[in-house]
């Protein structure tokens, strides 16, 4: 399928939409179609307008024909083979997921019956060196769904397709702009964003009361935080916001860069309009105020887990759903898990366990002095590596296109992110899949919400060593007090500058 | 008798034909002796050639990388050549002083506590006493399980806000407030030191058993004759006898400390603020996390020499025990 016609296809959908949003205005009020707008004129997104309103309204209004999509992009007669390696269901994870990710292996081989997937499902922690080194030996598979911070790495050592949307039949609007920012290198596209996802703020609202606090209001700005942080700690002597800032573990930068951006600060240039990345953010006065406030909740307040440094995000959450941490920053995923958690609890916990999960509520993150919110925005995206470094030398590339089609439209994209993502095809925000979801997942709408104000970490290949060491180590430095916090975050910036000479 | 007296140590050197050939000879006769021994080369061969290819190959590669940078952005094809430069950086930098630091700090210490305790339990596990067997049993158990479980088992017992440790003494009075243990950059070192011994020593400990079950009892009843005491006993006679087993049990415990990721990966990532970071964990950090494949192999390169260091003093403590039983 044409770009063209795809972009038509969308139009018309649009054009659905609005009028079943203007239909609803009439009982509702006039101003609540243009509301239902997610998209602006011009076909990008209009960020201004996603909020919880906007995204519940929309959901359900889609009807979509998979099978007829991807039939426009590689006949479903074609006969082909392509090896894909993904991070598979790990066992930790709820049944719906490993139900979904089965239902979609059959959904595709009963769509592309003549087609053959050699699938390798790798854990998370295991999948970013094993497909290095086996990109290095030319083994790499020909299709790889990866964290969206990885790609760019393989895209800067030329192992690669350029592979964007328009040659799995979508046009690039139908993706949030930063999602396609983040495959796009040297201005190339290379690869097609599969789910998007941005956390949210999720506190303890009794504990908030217990402390003295609002219990439906979450802290506004990050100096709130502190306060509040400091507020719970003195008054109820239990732990207010859930820091973490182990080195090597992705969790750190996801839960630190969003202070950061938000006080204007930033690793390198990519909270800019137009990121060039070849600024150096790091030891601006918005990032010193950033880790000033964590070193403010950790040395001199006390109010975080002493812990911190050496948790993970998993660590934050045995704490809070025993009813001994405030606040943390958190996926959507977090009420089922603490659902998960308060089901397994032993009798004399769990009604402690159930207290907490009823009192969990999920909020947007925190605004910076300035006025400016942020959020990662995470997810994964799908690549196709070059013949050169693929087993066997050869890419069935109507293989892959037909795989990338049926992955990453509106239907599986939307089912594929069911607990803790979002579809990273914007029409599936339409689909009944995802009003299905919004009505049965707790708070999706306030997670989703925070969309627009995702920022993709910094394009360039030295992105995972910059986010996972170099970020907290700075932070390590400073909390530890090694450092000052001046002196840690000169010492960031001039790791990142030696890491671009190939430094230590 | 003339057993005895054909092994004693004779004082005057062999006759010129006794020697045996000199090096031009050996050389001269070494086809002969390929050919005799065809057999045995073809049996050995399969696993030469496998150790050809997965260790040899690999130590070369490794060599070779080390004299590349390998910046993140270039495909391997397109390393840059820089000669010593990695090993010259690496050499230079602050991080390699305080990495070696600890290192070192983590090597000696782990090895010495994990030999002095494992000589006292092999000597306690030595004499009989009811329920010996059941003490030799949990003796053994850091030494059984998994260095990741122990390593989760550690951080629970560490952890600085809802660990075992900090719990206890609180509830015993001996502190009014949790300690930072982990996340304190002068107690993580330490700590992980402990828990490395408590997952050693038992190895000491059989290693020692072994070597005291070889002491002649009659010596010591010798000695005891003679007035000897326990002291004067284990320090004359037991110890010297252990001579030969306390150098391999060391060596080979300085080898594995060396060599150690496990425990410190899972329990701190080298953290907090690299106070925990060891050479090992560096090594990995370099190559995995920030993809500088070309510094981590010079890196490698540095332990590998050290390393072999290490191994030649173990092999030839090996051989100087066989001679030793053979002199005997």
């Amino acid at each position: 399928m044409s770009t063209q016609r795809y972009r038509e296809l969308f139009n018309r959908e649009l054009n659905r939409r609005k009028l079943l949003a203007y239909g609803a205005a009439a009982g509702a009020g006039a101003a609540f179609g243009p509301r239902a707008l997610t998209l602006a004129q011009d076909g990008t997104i209009d960020t201004t307008d996603w909020t919880p309103e906007t995204i519940v309204a929309q959901a359900g209004t889609l009807e979509v024909d998979t099978a007829a999509e991807c039939a426009q992009v590689v006949p479903l007669d074609y006969e082909g083979e392509v090896s894909y390696w993904y991070v598979g269901p790990a066992d930790s994870e709820p049944q719906i997921t490993h139900d979904i990710d089965a239902e979609f292996w059959a959904a595709f081989a009963e769509t592309y019956p003549n087609i053959t997937v050699n699938i390798t499902r790798l854990t998370y922690n295991d999948m970013l060196d094993q497909i290095r080194t086996a990109a290095l030996g030319n083994a790499a598979p020909m299709v790889a769904k990866m964290p969206i911070l990885w790609g760019v790495e393989f895209a800067a050592k030329g192992q690669l397709q350029e592979f964007g949307p328009a040659d799995a039949g979508y046009p690039v609007e139908e993706y949030w702009p930063g999602a396609m920012k983040s495959v796009t290198y040297d201005g190339k596209t290379y690869g097609v964003p599969t789910n998007n996802e941005t956390m949210a703020l999720i506190w303890n609202a009794a504990l908030f009361e217990e402390a003295g606090l609002d219990p439906d209001s979450p802290p506004a700005t990050w100096d709130d935080v502190v306060a509040y942080s400091k507020q719970i700690k003195e008054n109820t002597g239990k732990d207010g916001y859930g820091l973490v800032a182990r080195v090597n573990a992705g969790n750190t930068p996801f839960r630190f860069m969003p202070a950061m951006w938000a006080y204007g600060g930033g690793a390198l240039d990519e909270a800019a309009e137009a990121p060039t990345y070849e600024e150096i953010w790091i030891n601006n006065e918005g990032s010193i105020a950033a880790l000033q406030s964590h070193y403010q909740m950790y040395v001199t307040d006390k109010s975080v887990p002493t812990s911190a440094l050496t948790n993970t995000q998993a660590e934050n959450q045995a704490p809070f759903i025993s009813g001994s941490l405030g606040m943390m920053i958190a996926h959507p995923a977090e009420y089922a898990q603490m659902n998960d958690m308060a089901a397994n609890a032993d009798e004399a916990d769990r009604e402690i366990a159930d207290q907490v999960v009823a009192n969990m509520r999920y909020g947007f993150l925190p605004e910076g002095p300035t006025g400016r919110r942020a959020v990662v925005f995470g997810g994964s995206n799908v690549h196709v590596f070059e013949p050169s470094v693929v087993d066997g030398g050869n890419v069935d590339l109507d293989a892959a296109r037909a795989l990338i089609a049926f992955s990453t439209g509106p239907e599986w994209s939307t089912k594929l992110a069911w607990v803790g993502s979002n579809p990273s095809n914007i029409r599936g925000f339409q689909t009944s899949w995802m009003k299905e979801r919004l009505d049965s997942i707790p708070f999706l709408d306030v997670t989703t919400s925070m969309l627009p104000y995702g920022i993709p970490f910094p394009v360039v290949p030295e992105s995972t060593e910059i986010m996972n060491i170099i970020v907290p180590d700075m932070l390590q430095n400073a909390l530890t007090e090694s450092m000052s916090v001046e002196d840690a975050a000169n010492n960031a910036a001039s790791q990142i500058e030696e890491i671009r000479g190939d430094g230590l | 008798m003339s057993a005895i007296t054909g092994s004693q140590p004779t004082t005057e050197p062999p006759a010129p034909e006794e020697r045996g050939p000199g090096l031009a000879g050996r050389i001269a006769a070494l086809p002969g002796d390929i050919a005799r021994h065809w057999s045995d080369y073809l049996y050995i061969l399969p696993a030469l050639g496998i150790m050809l290819v997965v260790i040899a190959y690999p130590i070369f590669y490794t060599v070779r990388l080390s004299f590349y940078s390998t910046p993140a952005n270039l495909a391997m094809d397109d390393k840059i050549w820089i000669g010593l430069d990695n090993y010259r950086r690496i050499l230079t930098s602050d991080s390699f002083r305080s990495v070696t630091r600890n290192t070192l700090e983590w090597t000696v210490f782990s090895t010495f506590f994990a030999y002095v305790i494992g000589l006292g339990a092999a000597l306690v596990i030595q004499r009989e006493f009811p329920g010996r067997s059941i003490v030799r049993g949990v003796l053994l158990i850091p030494w059984v399980i998994s260095y990741v479980s122990a390593a989760y088992i550690w951080k629970w017992l560490y952890h600085s806000d809802y660990g075992l440790i900090n719990d206890t003494l609180i509830r015993l009075n001996i502190v009014d407030q949790n300690i930072n243990i982990l996340d304190n950059i002068h107690r993580a070192l330490p700590a992980l030191i402990i828990a490395n011994i408590w997952k050693e020593f038992p190895f000491a400990m059989i290693m020692l058993l072994a070597g005291l079950q070889g002491v002649p009892d009659q010596l010591h009843r010798a000695a005891k004759v003679d007035g000897a005491g326990t002291w004067a006993r284990f320090w004359h006679i037991t110890m010297p006898q252990l001579k030969s087993v306390s150098v391999v049990t060391i060596l080979l415990l300085m080898l594995t400390n060396l060599n150690s990721f496990t425990l410190v990966w899972v329990m701190t990532g080298g953290g907090p603020a690299g106070s925990t970071d060891i050479w090992i964990t560096q090594i990995y950090q370099l190559a995995f996390g920030r993809t500088r494949f070309g510094v981590a192999s010079a890196y490698s390169v540095i332990l590998f020499l050290i390393m072999m260091a290490l191994g030649y003093f173990y092999v030839k403590a090996l051989t100087r025990g066989d001679a030793e039983r053979e002199g005997a």
